[in-house]
């Protein structure tokens, strides 16, 4: 799966820092889901959908192989 | 108290177990714990060694590890929820392997020393524990530094 998170966070003009501070996580998580080594929680993807005023699936795109 | 109202109470009470962790600076106390058991272990070893001593320091060292092991890291998010369970897998596993291939190995070791002297032991309760807990503290570390 991969995501476009980093495209979205520097819309917003935000850091790795900031944007997990706005969702109760770390910065090593945030970087985590960047990079695509983590997969995050249903819960933490609708808070991150809020946050960029996006669709989830618009933020987080299935593969191949998925 | 009907089945399914029995049943909503044991989920809780498993909800409730989830949250069974120390506060974050446990972790430095436990730290603090484990070293000075730690040193005091090794200079026991190397000048009175007195078997009393080292026991109560074994279990020093043992409790130390377990207030690092369960105490909240700064961060408690999904990731490091995530990873922590992944240690504790990993930790069970190598702690079984460790109980049922420790007593051959130490059986062919005395025996590669001395022939014959060998015995099959059973693995000590400490040996076990210090296995599981220093597998498990330093697998989650190692894992938190590879999602860094």
């Amino acid at each position: 799966m991969k995501n476009c998170l980093k495209v979205e966070r520097a819309i917003l003009n935000l850091t790795q820092d900031e944007l997990a501070k706005k969702i109760g996580v770390s910065r090593q998580t945030i970087n985590s889901i960047e990079k695509n080594r983590y997969v995050p929680s249903t819960i933490l993807a609708l808070k991150l959908s809020q946050i960029f005023n996006k669709p989830v699936n618009e933020l987080f795109i299935l593969e191949e192989g998925d | 108290m009907t089945s399914k109202s029995f049943i909503a109470c044991e989920r809780e009470r498993f909800k409730n177990l989830e949250k069974l962790q120390l506060p974050y600076w446990m972790k430095k106390f436990g730290i603090g714990i484990a070293i000075l058991a730690f040193l005091a272990l090794f200079v026991n070893k190397f000048t009175a060694d007195v078997p009393e001593f080292s026991m109560g320091v074994k279990y020093a060292l043992l409790v130390g590890l377990l207030f690092i092991s369960v105490s909240r890291d700064k961060i408690e998010d999904e990731l490091i929820t995530k990873l922590r369970m992944q240690s504790y897998t990993f930790a069970f596993v190598m702690g079984v392997v460790f109980t049922l291939v420790q007593p051959f190995v130490n059986f062919f070791v005395d025996d590669l020393i001395k022939p014959g002297s060998g015995l099959i032991k059973d693995t000590g309760d400490f040996e076990v524990l210090w296995m599981l807990l220093t597998v498990q503290v330093f697998s989650f570390e190692m894992l938190k530094r590879f999602y860094r």
